[in-house]
This record gives C-alpha cells, structure tokens and sequence, in this order.
C-alpha cells in the first residue's frame, strides 16, 4: 500500500463511521452497560448477556435486511420506470403518493398493520417497506432527471438502444445520487427495525421498550448502544461497497 | 377531416382501460369485500357484512356516481368536465360515508349494546380509492384553490353529517365519544410537543450555523445524531436524563424528570438539527455574489444586507426547510408517548397494547391528517415566498 493510498483511507468517510460503530458496539457490552449505569447510579440488576445481545442483533439484521433489499429493488425500479418517456403523465401522481407517504410516520404504519397483520414481523416490515421506498424514488428520479439532455443525445445519436441509455448512461451518472438514498434508507430500516419492538418483533429496541417500561437502566442503554452501533456500522459498509464498486469501475 | 371538438371528445384508448380497470377496483371494493365488521362487543371478532347488505339500494347509486365521475375524467370534452369529475366524487364519497353509518345502524339493530360494527377492508380500500380519484380530477381542473376549497367542503359536510348522529352506530365514533377529552388533549399535548422541538431545533440550528470556525465539526455531528434510532436515543436521553437528576436532585424543582416531556422534545429536537441547520446554509447563500456585491455598492450595511437582500431571497429555502422539520416533528412526537411524554402516541399505544383497532385508529387519524395539514399549509407558504421574492 502507498502512502497516497494509505492516506486516502485514513480520509474515507467509512472510517469515522465505522470507528464510531465499534465504539457504541463496546459500550452495549453488559460489562461496561453495567458500569454505566452504575456510575449514573442505578442499583445493579439484570443485564442481557452476550449471547441474548447477539441473537436480538441477528434477528435485526434480518428483519432491517430483508426490508432494506425491498425498498432498494422496489424504489430503484419504480424510479426507473417513472423517468421512462412513456410514464411522463404518472409523474404528478407519484410525487403526491411520496408526499402522501411521508406523513405516515413508521410508529402509525405499525400500529395500524397491527390488527391486520398481527404481532411481530410483518407489520414492521410493511412500516419499513411503506416509509422507506419513496425517499429512494425521489433519490432515483432525482439522480436521472439529472443527467444532462444532451449527453443522453448523444448516446442516441453514437446508435445505443434505450435501454442501453438506461444502463450505460443514466444509471451510472445517476449512481452517487441513488447510493446517498440507500444510505438514508439503509439508516431508517435499522431504525424501524428498532420501533418494530412495540408490535413484539423480537430485535435490539426489545429491550429499550422493555428497559422504559421496567425502570432497568443497563438493558435500555445496551439495546440503545447495540442500535446505534448497527445504524453506524451498516452505513459505513454501504459507502466502503460503494467506493469499492466506483474503484472497480473506473 | 374530422370536426375538432369530436377529436377532442374521443378518449384515448389507454384512458379508456385506465377508467375500466378503476371502476372494476371500486365495484371490487364496495361489493366483493367486507365493509364492516360486526362484533359482540370491541376486543371480540367480528363477522364480515358485505356490501350488498350494508348499503342496500345506495350502493348502486355510490357505484353510479363513480361511473359518472370517471366518464368526465377521461372526456376531454370540455374545461368543465374535470368539474363535473369533481362534484361527481365528492358526492359518491357523502353518499357512500352516510350509508356506511346508516348501514352499521340497521346491522346492529337487535344487538347487545356492547356490539360494535367497525370499518372493514372493504371500507378503507372505497375510501381510498374515493380520495385518489377526488385527488386526480381535482389536478386535472389545473385551477387555483378547488382542493382547498373541495377539502374543507367535504370536512365541513362530514361534520354536519356526524353532528347529525349519523354515524353514531360506527365504532370509531363511539370510541370517540368514550375519550372525546383524553384526545383534545392529546392532540393539544402533541402540537406543543412538536412545536416546542422544532423551535428547540431551530434556536440550536441558528447558534451552530454561528459558529464559523467549527462549521466541519457541527457537519459531523448533526449528520451522526440523524443516524442513531429514535427509539434509541429516546433510551439513551432517559438514562442520562435520570443520572443527572440523581447527582443533582435540585435539578427536580426545575421541573425536569428523567420521564416526560423534556426528553422526547430534547431527542426530536436533535433529529431536526439537519434539516435546519443545512436548509440555513443554504437560504443564506441564495443570493448570488453579483446581488450582493450590488447590496455592498448601494452601501448596505452586513446587517442590512441580512436583512434585505439574505434572507427575503432564502426565505423559500427556508420554509422548505420548516415544513420537512414541522412534518417529521409531529411523526416522531407519536414515539414521545413511550417515554411518558404523552400526546397522540399515547392513544395509539393504548390500542396497540389492548388490540383494539379503533383505539389504534383514533390516535393515528389525527397524526396522519396533522402531519398532511403542515404539509400542505407550509408547501403552500413555501411557493407563496417563492412567488413573492423571486418573481
């Protein structure tokens, strides 16, 4: 590794995200949650122990995952769709139906997926799912609505079909606009995830929902310091993929 | 070669498909689903009634008056004829909401008193649909106020109607009568919930954007507060909030307690520091140098400049900003309720922790219509500014 190398790295935003991640990680660590909440003088009991720790973090995981790819594959098609030439008149419709959903907030979706859906998964994914997809619309629209007319012109004119426009012209130009979406999107499932706690999916806002409920310090603040951490650590993967994939090409 | 207008009157082909597949969705949704359900008391499961039996003869007429909105829809025949679409709706959506009550009535009839009859799926989807299709003929009129004025007709209709009584059979409306003054208060409690944060917000936005020297530290703060769950700094802001308290209990006498308002406005507050703060970079830097070196000739002071040049020509930025602030307060507001803070949340939780729908329903309507109302209030005050300054 050269030194220029070495000294881009030590600038790449990732870093200090992923730096503050691990830092939040060790403190949901039972060990220091419980010093913590020694020292701001709560009375010893209970904490999570590591295990019960890392199996409300896998199940995060998968619960934020699952509506994280959701949200992308479904908002990046939708975006890609809505830009076509064809679909100019669902335009109007479509940015009153993103502003529409943004009113919504992912606490409502759940409560109200509740009696329809029942305890657990499935109305936290519907809340993630409906919150979560139209920033990345807009984020997708946006970045291709960008691309400069005449750029497009010309990849008419040197005889490129539509949808090689698409794929060779739009959607790479468009690409710095749609990973800063995901990235918003990536931070809200993980977030939603955590609400997901009050309809009874079992995930890291358990035991804050629980901790707020029994007056127990040392769990709230180790689901507090367990979400934050997965918040920042996801999102500092997501840019290192993302600069990953922008060296590769180039 | 064909008369115009008789060009003009023919719908397009895929217009055409459009109404018909609409119209198959509203017979689908008033007839094939259930509209209510009726149960032998709130928490009880409750036996689906269709349309057929809920809205008797009305039914076909709702059915009729939608016809005749989407056939003026896709008629291009006239200015007027996104009107008649309009009237048509509005008109489909009293009918409909009246037989809804009237129907719930007649299906209690016979009934213990503790029998409720709710909305069902097939409610819901009619009402939505209604509003979609109210909502495109409403921009199809391309003319300035029918929404706003179309909307408060139909509030103030379905006031009269309710006012009337009825709808007294439905239980979204007994629900409401049982806690009529919990949800006052409620919606009370979450507006200055919300507005206290956004003023908070903005107070702290306005200080860090002072703050020159340290403009790339406060990038990196705000951008990391947005990142951490809610619910988790919600849990983080409890604990903290409670040790300080334990090492300086006269803290108490300031009215300050580790469960309340103090932590849900202090965490959403923090959630809106970006917004804020990035939309005030941004509204003072609108105005491009040619402008102000013209303010600097005239011999503008930097005070005067701020002030008469800066800020008229950032005022739609930040009004954008407000609005994206003021709607995501009164969301989050909702989670308030699980540290203590009360507001609209509260009833929600209520519903959610007893499973009783319409008590879910009667706290997320108003937040939903809150949220909707800032939207559009403040959408509006952005592009009046925007019209007013930059004309």
């Amino acid at each position: 590794m050269t030194a220029s190398s070495r000294a881009r790295l030590a600038r790449h935003p990732a870093l200090g995200l992923a730096l503050t991640g691990l830092l939040l990680a060790a403190l949901s660590h039972p060990v220091v949650a419980t010093q913590i909440a020694a020292s701001l003088g709560e009375p010893t009991r209970r904490s999570l122990d590591v295990w019960r720790l890392f199996a409300l973090t896998s199940r995060h995981v998968i619960l934020a995952g699952t509506g994280f790819a959701l949200v992308a594959v479904l908002g990046i098609g939708l975006g890609i769709l809505v830009t076509r030439r064809a679909a100019a008149s669902w335009r109007p419709l479509v940015d009153a139906l993103a502003a529409g959903a943004q009113a919504v907030p992912p606490v409502v979706v759940v409560a109200l997926a509740l009696p329809v859906l029942g305890f657990g998964g499935p109305p936290t994914l519907l809340a993630l799912v409906a919150y979560g997809i139209m920033p990345v619309l807009r984020g997708t629209v946006g970045g291709i609505e960008g691309v400069a007319a005449d750029i497009r012109e010309a990849g008419t004119a040197i005889g490129l079909t539509r949808s090689q426009v698409l794929t060779r012209i739009e959607l790479p130009l468009a690409a710095p606009a749609i990973v800063e979406t995901l990235r918003t999107a990536l931070v809200l499932a993980v977030a939603t995830a955590a609400v997901g706690a009050l309809a009874g999916a079992a995930t890291l806002g358990t035991p804050i929902v629980a901790g707020l409920q029994n007056q127990n310090l040392a769990p709230m603040l180790q689901g507090a310091a367990a979400t934050a951490a997965l918040a920042f650590l996801s999102d500092a993967a997501l840019l290192a993929i993302a600069g990953l994939w922008r060296a590769t090409r180039r | 070669m064909m008369p115009e207008i008789l060009v003009a009157a023919r719908p397009r082909g895929r217009a055409c498909l459009a109404a018909m597949v609409g119209f198959g969705a509203f017979a689908i949704a008033l007839f094939a689903l259930p509209l209510l359900s009726v149960a032998e008391n709130r928490l009880a499961l409750g036996r689906p009634v269709f349309g057929a039996e809920v809205l008797g003869g009305n039914g076909a007429l709702v059915l009729a008056a939608v016809l005749t909105g989407l056939i003026f829809l896709i008629l291009e025949l006239r200015r007027w004829a996104p009107f008649l679409a309009v009237a048509a709706f509005a008109f489909a959506l009293l009918l409909f909401a009246d037989a809804l009550g009237q129907g719930a009535a007649r299906s209690l009839g016979g009934l213990a008193p503790a029998a409720r009859a709710s909305l069902g799926g097939g409610a819901w989807l009619t009402l939505g649909l209604l509003g979609f299709a109210l909502g495109l003929a409403i921009q199809r009129t391309r003319a300035m106020g029918v929404g706003l004025a179309v909307g408060i007709g139909l509030i103030l209709a379905i006031g009269m109607l309710g006012h009337a009584g009825r709808f007294k059979a439905l239980s979204l409306t007994v629900e409401y009568g049982a806690r009529r003054d919990t949800l006052d208060t409620a919606i009370l409690d979450h507006l200055v919930l919300s507005g206290a944060a956004v003023a908070l917000a903005l107070v702290v936005a306005i200080l860090l954007s002072l703050w020159r020297r340290g403009q790339g530290f406060v990038a990196i703060l705000v951008a990391g507060i947005q990142v951490v769950p809610a619910v988790a700094l919600l849990g983080a802001l409890v604990g903290v909030t409670a040790g300080l308290l334990r090492a300086a209990p006269t803290l108490r006498e300031f009215g300050l307690s580790a469960l309340g308002a103090v932590p849900a406005v202090v965490a959403i507050a923090a959630y809106r520091l970006l917004p804020l703060w990035r939309g005030l970079a941004l509204a003072l830097h609108a105005a491009d140098p040619v402008t102000l070196e013209a303010a600097q000739a005239l011999g503008f002071t930097r005070r005067q400049t701020l002030v008469g040049v800066r800020l008229p020509l950032g005022a739609p930025i930040l009004v954008g900003a407000l609005r994206v602030a003021a709607v995501q307060s009164l969301g989050l507001a909702t989670l308030g309720a699980l540290v203590g803070a009360g507001g609209l949340g509260r009833i929600v939780f209520d519903g959610m922790a007893q499973f009783a729908p319409d008590l879910i329903l009667l706290g997320a309507i108003p937040v939903v219509a809150l949220s909707l109302g800032a939207e559009m209030g403040l959408s509006r005050l952005e592009s009046a500014a925007r019209q007013r300054w930059h004309a």
